[in-house]
């Protein structure tokens, strides 16, 4: 027995020692507006991750004015180099305090993800990405002055030593100066928030409220770079209107607007604007029925298969009443064997009137005093 | 305050501790008269195993169904994942149910004979192999990826029956309770 033990808890720890420590969640947790400690599970928690040997950086433009949109690229060098990452999650942050940090707290306006939200946490595929990957976001600022901001990474490594660790990385503070727009720039008004999202199959009509705007060009290109003009016409005063293609399927297009007026030329940074389809409205009454017959039908099956049943054998014991008739008959017996025997003579002999044959058949009697009626 | 995410991760991981121990201990009662001696005279341990964490496992159930439902990002069906666990969960809850109201019924004597001892292995291992497809269906919904994706299962498919039939598998769920509880003559 204690050997059987023992091979059972070796075992359990050969079982044990061959796993191997996965990362949280490989598949991804989904594009979003997340605290940097809220975003990826372990990849935040210092007890656990490691330290990611991407190089990041931030590109903004050479001057970012407030309350105009404005490009903001996070670029990760050495993909592949160090890890074999086959996902990168890529934040956006205004602070490291791991809490309250996304550009949101620090007086930014998110106007696109890039991938058609506006959260500040993507996730991206490295494959065909080379040794580099861009991702690019579309902010505004409220206000002039200097905003800082990081660059955060969350990955995993498929194989090497580190397999399957959380990898975490954050990039040093990169300092964005907020200029005050010229006043006779030709800009978007700062009202204006572009569409990010839309149905496949559905034309969109977007009207750019502008200043200081004469005239609006505008250009759009699809995920094959494929690049269009699109008409654009004024509906109002500084407000123009343009029409964007339906999509026969999920993907993404990106436009953006050229403002030519009295000030100096003024071109906008590329929107996206993606499709999906959303998914139809579902009743949940047939599920649950269906879930409810399923779950009872088998309940009954299993019921109804394991009734108990009253075996052969039971029904023999059930019949079977040689034990109460083998006692009956003993007793039978006992009785025969006692009322065989002639009752003992009483001490004055014979009753007057009695002959020994009649004593030997009523004797019993007599003594019980029941001969005659008990008379 | 604890939120449903968080709730339904702890009453799925009851739940499949509870229906991976009860399985197994299932198994092991199943096979145990081809065993050596030693472990034959265990068949009793594994008996009582296998149904109290089937037991366990039926109680935390709900729950697991209950939170899943609330943590749902839509708060419904939405996706077909979702609708699958659902379909899943319910029919491993009907058999587990089953297995142990049999040997409620029937007691110790349901491992006496061939039929009802396959029958009872089968209902307990079914409704772990149920719970197990359930919580990899989870999986792959909260993840992206399950332990059982080298099977390439179908989650993404739905098979939903029209209403009159389900009604139809109601009706027979419930005869076949009635006859199963219906004392013999």
């Amino acid at each position: 027995m204690f050997q059987l033990r023992v091979k059972v808890l070796l075992l359990l720890l050969v079982l044990l020692g061959s796993t191997t420590f996965g990362a949280a969640e490989p598949g991804g947790n989904g594009d979003g507006l997340r605290d940097m400690q809220c975003g990826g599970a372990c990849h935040g928690d210092a007890g656990q991750n490691a330290t990611s040997s991407l190089s990041l950086s931030i590109e903004t433009p050479e001057h970012v004015w407030a309350g105009q949109p404005t490009e903001v690229t996070i670029v990760v060098a050495g993909v592949d180099v160090s890890h074999d990452e086959d996902l990168v999650g890529l934040f956006l942050l205004s602070s490291t305090n791991a809490n309250g940090d996304t550009p949101l707290s620090n007086g930014w306006e998110i106007l696109s993800d890039g991938s058609g939200g506006t959260g500040n946490y993507v996730e991206r595929s490295t494959d065909g990405s080379g040794a580099s990957l861009q991702h690019t976001w579309i902010l505004r600022a409220d206000a002039i002055g200097e905003r800082t901001l990081f660059a955060s990474v969350h990955h995993g490594d498929a194989t090497g030593s580190s397999q399957g660790r959380p990898f975490f990385g954050i990039s040093e503070a990169f300092v964005i100066n907020i200029e005050p727009v010229p006043e006779d720039l030709p800009r978007l008004h700062e009202d204006f928030v572009p569409p990010s999202m839309r149905e496949v199959g559905e034309v969109t009509l977007v009207e750019l409220q502008t200043k200081f705007t004469e005239t609006v060009a505008v250009e759009w290109q699809t995920e094959d770079g494929v690049t269009l003009e699109a008409s654009v016409n004024a509906s109002g005063e500084q407000v123009w209107e343009f029409t964007l293609p339906a999509t026969l399927k999920p993907s993404s297009l990106q436009w953006r607007a050229t403002f030519t007026g009295q000030g100096p030329e003024q071109t906008t940074p590329w929107f996206t604007l993606a499709a999906q389809v959303t998914p139809a409205e579902v009743d949940d009454r047939p599920i649950y029925i269906q879930g409810l017959a399923m779950g009872l039908l088998l309940f009954g099956a299993v019921v109804a298969l394991q009734k108990p049943r009253t075996n052969s054998e039971d029904l023999l014991k059930t019949f079977d009443q040689t034990v109460e008739i083998q006692t009956i008959q003993a007793a039978d017996s006992v009785v025969e064997s006692t009322s065989d025997a002639p009752a003992p003579l009483p001490e004055g002999g014979l009753p007057p009137g009695w002959t020994e044959e009649q004593w030997a058949w009523y004797g019993h009697e007599y003594l019980a005093g029941t001969y005659g009626g008990g008379q | 305050m604890v939120s449903s995410n968080t709730f339904h991760v702890v009453a799925t991981e009851l739940v499949v501790g509870a229906y991976s121990l009860a399985g197994i201990a299932f198994v092991f009662c199943l096979v145990c008269p081809w065993l050596p001696t030693s472990l034959k005279e265990k068949r009793s341990a594994g008996d009582a195993v296998a149904h109290s964490a089937l037991m366990f496992g039926i109680i935390a159930t709900p729950f697991a169904i209950w939170s899943g439902l609330s943590s749902a990002p839509s708060g419904d069906m939405g996706s077909p994942l979702l609708a699958n666990k659902m379909l899943l969960s319910m029919s491993g809850l009907g058999l587990a149910l089953g297995a142990l109201v049999g040997r409620w019924r029937i007691g110790a004597a349901v491992w006496e004979t061939k039929r009802s001892s396959i029958i009872q292995a089968c209902s307990g291992a079914g409704a772990t192999g149920l719970m197990l497809l359930t919580a990899s269906a989870g999986g792959k919904f909260s993840r992206g990826e399950s332990l059982l994706d080298w099977l390439h299962l179908p989650y993404n498919e739905v098979m939903l029956m029209p209403t009159y039939l389900s009604v139809i598998l109601l009706l027979l769920g419930l005869t076949c309770t009635v006859i199963g509880f219906r004392p013999t003559d």
